[in-house]
Parts: C-alpha cells; structure tokens; sequence
C-alpha cells in the first residue's frame, strides 16, 4: 500500500514527549554544524538510522538536468551509491516524492510502486521518504527502509523531514559554494585578462560579475585571424552560474574555430547558431561580432540580438551605431545573417557592452543606453572603460553580470613608434608580420610597400632567428619609427652572430637591399643591428 | 603558425598543376619543400606551380623553390611558375632571380 504520510495527530502514542524532544535534538545538534558537508550527511544518516530503527538510509540528488536523482549517500544500500543509480523525476518511489514535493510511505514494497531493481533485491518491505526542500525548490529526496514489514507513523515522517532539511541546507550551501568557485575560475580562465597588443589600436575591457558576485555567462574576446583582420566579440549567454558559464566557454571555442573559416561575422554568427540548435538546445545567447579590417579604417558587424554598440567620433558625444539585430542564436532555424560596416576613423572609439551595463530596475532601457551614450568620448582605450563603468555602474552593483569591451583607434597612433619583443623562434615571424601590416598600414602605407618592408624587416627577422643564438634561444626585438614620410626600422638580437650555413643562403640579404632605400646592419660585443629605411610615397 | 595550402591536380597525363596559398616562411618553408615533392610523382612530365594565392614568400621559401628546380632539372621534369602581375610575391621572386632558373609567367 502506498499512502501520503498522515498529520502527526493520530500518531504513535507509544512515546513519551521527553522521548519525542530527545529525538528531535539529535537531529537538531548544534554540533553538527561544526561539520563538513560529507561529515555531515555520514552523521546524519547514522543517526536517523538509529533512530527510527531502520535498516537502510538513503540520499539521492536531483541531477543539474533536473530529470533524475542519483544516489549520493547510502547507510545500508551502499550498491545504490556505487552503482551510481538513476532515478527518472515523476517515477517509481523516490522519484514520485521529488516531483510531488511531499512525503510518501510504502507499507507493502511490490513491482508496480518501487523502480529502483537494488530496493527490490535487497528485500526491503516499508520504505518512506521525504523531499530535500531549500526554499520550495526540490533538490533530492531522503528515504529509509526496512528489511520487515513496518507502518512508518506521521511522527517517523515528520522526524525524517527534520533530517531532510539538515540535509538540504548543507547540500544547498556546499553546492552553491562549489557552483560559484567553478565559475568564478572558469570565467577567469576565459577572458583574456591581457588583450592582444595591436599597433594603431588601443583596447580595453571589464568583466564584473552580477549581484552577490555571481558569475553569469557574458563574456568577450578579442583575437588576430589569419588574414590580420582582428575579431572582437561580446556575448551574453542566458542564465546565471556554472551552467551559463560552461556554454559560454563552449559557445567562445567555437566562435574563435568558425573564424578561422569565414571572416563575415554575419556568416560567422549563422554558423554558431546552427552549431548551437544542434547541440545546445538548452541555450540560448545574444552575440555582436565585429572584424576590425587590417588597415582599421572600419569594422564588419553583425548582431545576434545583441544591444547595438556605441561609437564616438572625435570630440564628440557617444552615438548608437545602426546594426540591423538578427535573431538572437539558439531560436529560430539558421537563415542568412547580415553584416553591416561601421567606419571607425582616427580618432574615434567604439564600446561592445552586454545589457547588464545598462539595464537596471525600475528604469528604461533607453535611459541606461543614454547615460552610457553620455560617458562615452574618444580617449585612450582605459580611460573610456574607467569612465564609463564609473557612470554607469558607479558603487551600484548591477543585478546582471557585465561585459565590455573599448575599442579605440587614437589620433596620433600614426607616429608613435612601434615596439616588438618576441622569443627568436620561426612561430615568431608571423606574429611580427602581422604586427607590421596593421602598423604600416595605419601610417598610409601603400599595399606593396607594406608587402615590401614586411618582407624585407622579415628577412631580418628570420636571420635573428636562424643565426644570432645557440640552443638556448634569445629575443627578436623589432623596432619602428616615422620620421616625416620615412620608415625606419631597427631589428636586433643580443646573441653573437654566426655565418650562414647551407647553401642557397646568400638571397636574404638581396631581398633586403632591393626592397628598402637603406640597409646597414652593425655588429660588436653586445649583438646585431640592422636598420632598414624606406620613404613612403615615392616612385622607386 | 604560419601555414600554406598546396594542391595538386593532374591537368592531361604527365602535366601537374600545383596550386600554392597561404604564406611560406623560414617556419613552414621544410614542409612546404616536402609536401610539393610530395606531389610531383614518376609520372610527371611537367609541372606548373600557380603562386597566385601566396600572401608572402621570404627567403627560406625561394630556397625551397630553388631547390625543387634544380631537383626537377635533373629528373628532366619541366617547371613553370605563374605569377599574377600584381602578386604580393612577385617582386621577392625577381629580385633573386628565379626566371633565370625556371620559366616564370607572369600574367
């Protein structure tokens, strides 16, 4: 027979009230607070064992995909925790409490009530069990049983419910701690706390986590494609803690794989979204992708119903870029999504965010996205990021969590001199390259003498690494300046230089002399210099 | 890592057409030199060797090139190397005077 358990009023009036009390306390021991979660719950079914004189004791947890309890801790039952068995929400004994919320007694154990093959095999004839409720939310279920027929009493229930909320508080808290350092760690470990260095390009961002210091699953990232394009993306993964966090990592690996095959960040986005229907149903994001061109006159934007970004030109006040919104990814079937530029002139800035920025209680959208539209002026990268989380988030915490993202592009990057270090090793040369193609480009260089001096500083770059140092390696450095019109460049190793080996050695130097006007290299004690000059501007 | 993309296809019996994109520099410059070796088997009577894609091209990877023509020139294998006029590479490929050891097409 299976029956709710009944209210206490008939219960068993075998026991004494001094009988009842000392029950309750033991359950209600302040010394168990002393003790760790697993302590704990070891304790807590040793005495409820004891105490209602049964023969197994069990703890099972509703998984994080909230359709079936696994058991977890066992007095009694161990094959039920080693075997790690599965009880789907709504069915069979302990599943039917988690999805009811209340407690049920079994009288008579038969195949039709109890699922579990372990219950049945053991040869258990009563069961009763109660929920592990934290707040009206089911997070598994307490269940004892004996091995002879028993009517368990509405006092038995009433004192298994007591073990249960112990139970349940200290399973929340430890569950909840766990959650918070996994994501909190997490999402450390995905945000580039140190951006790329792109010449000619200032960046900045902020990661701060949502009230109570809980992680959710905004993110941004910032990264070179092959073609020296520069991919910026801000995202917002609903939901909140670990499980945001986790998809967002995922949905972060997978927009950095598809932009190693399509550069269109509308194409890009159409990919993730159906990369995401096919395999995480479950989640669903808002995503602004932007490619930022090598010569970073402007950047290519698509927006996965993402909020639009915010631009300033020079000198003036902040303004909402126009980006056609596409659905956000994870909803509807793919279909073509649109990319749109957006120029970014010397001089000007442009600010990703997720709606944690400007959304607060009790106040419009539109009012947040005019206090941000006012703390945004052109200035260094840093400096817009300080001001705008100064105005808009202030000593406020905000109920969501926050990314952003600056993007600035200073007035007079042009001049500034450009400054590579890099370990001596062949992996070194592509990055070095790429560095000098937005950097020549951003002085108004012309495409063959960027791919001139992008060679010819390469070659350089290549003999520091084949020639200047033994096995123990050393640095390339690579340094850049403008004079007027004219490129100067000095690239220098601290090892001591050794003559070409091999054969069809000698073309390095050829190409070097027949790409730039000047070629001097310098040698003593402390290493090799080479400086190479080239004029912009002029026929050769 | 800097990374090229070499592929071949049998135009008429005997004649390859190897196309080359990507970039080839003192890192992947060995491996290059390989996998278009690779490609070029007995049965190949000429080769024409499309730098068309090739974003950039130093030292180490005109070796490359150099060698395979001296390779290819002892195994009596024709070799053509086409060019767009406005490729990246062209001028690293004239300044050292590859024409002179292959026949190079510029169009």
């Amino acid at each position: 027979m299976v029956r709710p358990a009944e209210s206490p009023a008939d219960a068993d009036t075998g026991r004494t009230t001094g009988d009842r009390l000392r029950r309750i306390q033991t359950l209600t021991d302040t010394e168990l607070a002393r003790l760790g979660v697993d302590a704990l719950l070891g304790e807590v079914l040793e005495r409820v064992r004891d105490l209602l004189d049964v023969d197994t004791v069990a703890v099972l947890l509703l998984d994080p995909s909230r359709t079936f309890l696994v058991a977890t801790a066992t007095r009694g039952l161990e094959e039920e925790t080693r075997q790690g068995v599965r009880i789907p929400l709504g069915r069979g004994f302990a599943g039917r409490i988690a999805a009811e919320k209340h407690a049920v007694i079994i009288d008579e154990v038969d195949h039709s009530n109890v699922l579990n093959p372990i219950l049945r095999e053991k040869g258990i004839r009563s069961l009763l069990g109660v929920p592990l409720l934290v707040g009206g939310d089911v997070l598994g279920v307490l269940h004892v049983g004996t091995l002879r027929p028993r009517e368990f009493t509405a006092e038995d229930a009433e004192l298994l419910q007591l073990a249960a909320d112990r139970v349940a508080l200290a399973t929340r808290a430890q569950m909840t701690q766990a959650e918070r350092s996994a994501a909190a760690a997490l999402q450390r470990s995905l945000l580039p706390g140190q951006l790329p260095s792109v010449p000619g390009l200032e960046l900045a961002a902020r990661y701060v986590p949502g009230g109570g210091g809980e992680i959710g699953g905004d993110w941004y990232d910032v990264f070179d494609l092959p073609s020296g394009r520069l991919c910026v993306v801000v995202g917002d993964v609903v939901g909140r803690g670990l499980q945001a966090s986790v998809a967002m990592g995922r949905l972060r690996s997978a927009v950095r794989a598809y932009a190693l095959q399509t550069e269109d960040p509308g194409e890009l986005l159409r990919r993730l979204d159906m990369q995401v229907q096919h395999f995480e149903r479950d989640v669903m994001a808002t995503v602004l992708c932007a490619v930022v061109e090598v010569d970073q006159s402007l950047a290519w934007v698509s927006s996965a119903g993402h909020p639009p970004p915010v631009r300033a030109l020079d000198g003036a006040r902040g303004e909402l870029v126009d980006v056609p919104t596409d659905p956000p990814i994870g909803l509807t079937p793919p279909r073509r999504r649109r990319t749109s530029s957006v120029a970014l002139p010397v001089g000007s800035c442009l600010v990703l965010y997720t709606d944690g920025l400007v959304e607060r209680r009790r106040e419009s959208l539109d009012a947040g996205l005019e206090r941000l539209k006012d703390a945004v002026r052109p200035a260094a990268a840093e400096d817009v990021c300080v001001r705008i989380m100064g105005r808009l988030i202030g000593s406020e915490t905000s109920a969501d969590d926050v990314a952003l993202l600056v993007v600035a592009r200073p007035a007079d990057s042009g001049t500034a001199p450009l400054r590579l270090v890099e370990p001596a090793v062949p992996r070194s040369l592509r990055s070095v390259r790429q560095s000098l193609r937005s950097y020549l480009a951003s002085v108004g260089a012309t495409l063959e003498e960027i791919s001139d001096l992008v060679l010819a500083i390469g070659e350089a770059s290549a003999n520091v690494v084949e020639h200047a140092y033994g096995p123990g390696g050393g640095l390339l450095e690579v340094h850049l300046e403008m004079h007027g019109p004219r490129v100067s460049a000095t690239i220098r190793d601290t090892g001591s230089w050794r003559e070409a080996r091999g054969v069809n050695r000698g073309r390095g130097t050829t190409l070097m002399h027949g790409l730039v006007d000047e070629c001097h290299v310098e040698r003593d004690a402390t290493g090799t210099r080479v400086v190479l000059e080239r004029t912009l501007g002029r026929n050769r | 890592m800097t990374d090229a993309s070499v592929v071949a296809r049998e135009a008429e019996p005997g004649r390859l057409e190897i196309t080359v994109a990507g970039e080839v520099d003192l890192e992947n410059a060995t491996s290059f030199e390989q996998r278009v070796q690779e490609l070029i088997t007995n049965r190949a009577r000429s080769v024409v060797l499309d730098l068309g894609g090739l974003d950039y091209l130093d030292s180490a990877g005109l070796r490359a090139l150099f060698t395979l023509a001296n390779r290819l020139q002892l195994l009596q294998v024709e070799l053509e190397i086409v060019l767009p006029g406005d490729s990246p590479v062209r001028k690293a490929v004239e300044l050292v005077g590859l024409g002179e050891v292959v026949t190079l097409r510029i169009d």
